[in-house]
């Protein structure tokens, strides 16, 4: 189980060549951007139950730099970079992750 | 209850709060959802070996149910209820088999069960691509903290009683 877990992590740490991200609420996708071409700027997500996070776009890059939940463990995961290890925002239900172009 | 172990209980509740607020203020070296030592884990495994299985439950509920309103942060609380009830259920077997000298193995386990959980509730509440993310990751994480929760258990019980854990 150990042995399978390492290999699991260390093909999760593939640094993604795709640029198409997509980002989720509550299971349902709400934006999808392609980073390649997407400008730099800031904007808030609103949770329907209350609570924000504050996504930022920048150089082809998406972090989460702001959210209003105790914890903050979003924030601090920082940019997106993997593609097996996506930025989650547990209270909020929120999901920024990679994706192909086709299924998404 | 007696009244002197209704005071020893409460007393670990107490303790075990008083180390899962001081956790939250460590910085996170691996800021993931659901990846943390658990420091407050070392007193849920001391329980499990030196009181019986419904004072366990009881010290745990309270804490978990403490814990999130100490921290403001009620969403968790399905994720480490989950998670403590099948950590608990599965040490609490586990007691029968792994003997005294062992308990930071206990401990481990319990950890994994503890991971287990959290993945379930993830996989209903966020979808089932978390399994493959993150069920790796916490469990290796879930090795390490609690093999180390495990061996401060270890020594506190043996401090306690030296003639089983020898």
């Amino acid at each position: 189980m150990l042995i399978g877990s390492f290999i699991v992590i260390i093909l999760n740490l593939r640094k993604s060549d795709n640029m198409h991200v997509v980002v989720l609420q509550d299971n349902k996708v709400i934006y999808s951007f392609d980073l390649s071409d997407e400008k730099d700027r800031t904007f808030r997500i609103e949770c329907p139950n209350g609570g924000w996070n504050d996504v930022k776009i920048e150089d082809g890059t998406i972090c989460i730099i702001d959210a209003d939940c105790p914890d903050k463990t979003c924030v601090h995961t920082g940019v997106l970079r993997y593609e097996g290890v996506p930025i989650v925002c547990l209270p909020h239900k929120l999901v920024i992750r990679f994706a192909n172009k086709e299924n998404s | 209850m007696k009244a002197g172990k209704l005071t020893r209980l409460a007393l670990l509740t107490a303790l075990a709060l008083i180390i899962f607020i001081v956790e939250l203020h460590f910085p996170n070296l691996i800021p993931l959802p659901g990846v943390k030592l658990g420091l407050a884990n070392i007193i849920t495994v001391y329980a499990v070996y030196k009181y019986s299985p419904k004072e366990v439950a009881l010290i745990v509920v309270a804490r978990l149910i403490l814990g999130a309103l100490l921290a403001g942060n009620f969403s968790a609380l399905m994720y480490s209820g989950a998670g403590a009830t099948l950590c608990l259920a599965g040490m609490l077997l586990f007691k029968k088999v792994i003997p005294y000298r062992y308990i930071w193995l206990s401990s481990i386990v319990g950890a994994i069960l503890h991971n287990t959980g959290q993945i379930i509730v993830a996989v209903l509440i966020i979808g089932p691509f978390v399994v493959v993310s993150y069920y790796p990751i916490l469990i290796i994480s879930g090795c390490i903290a609690g093999a180390f929760t495990g061996i401060c258990a270890q020594l506190l019980l043996k401090r306690d009683m030296p003639e089983r854990c020898s």
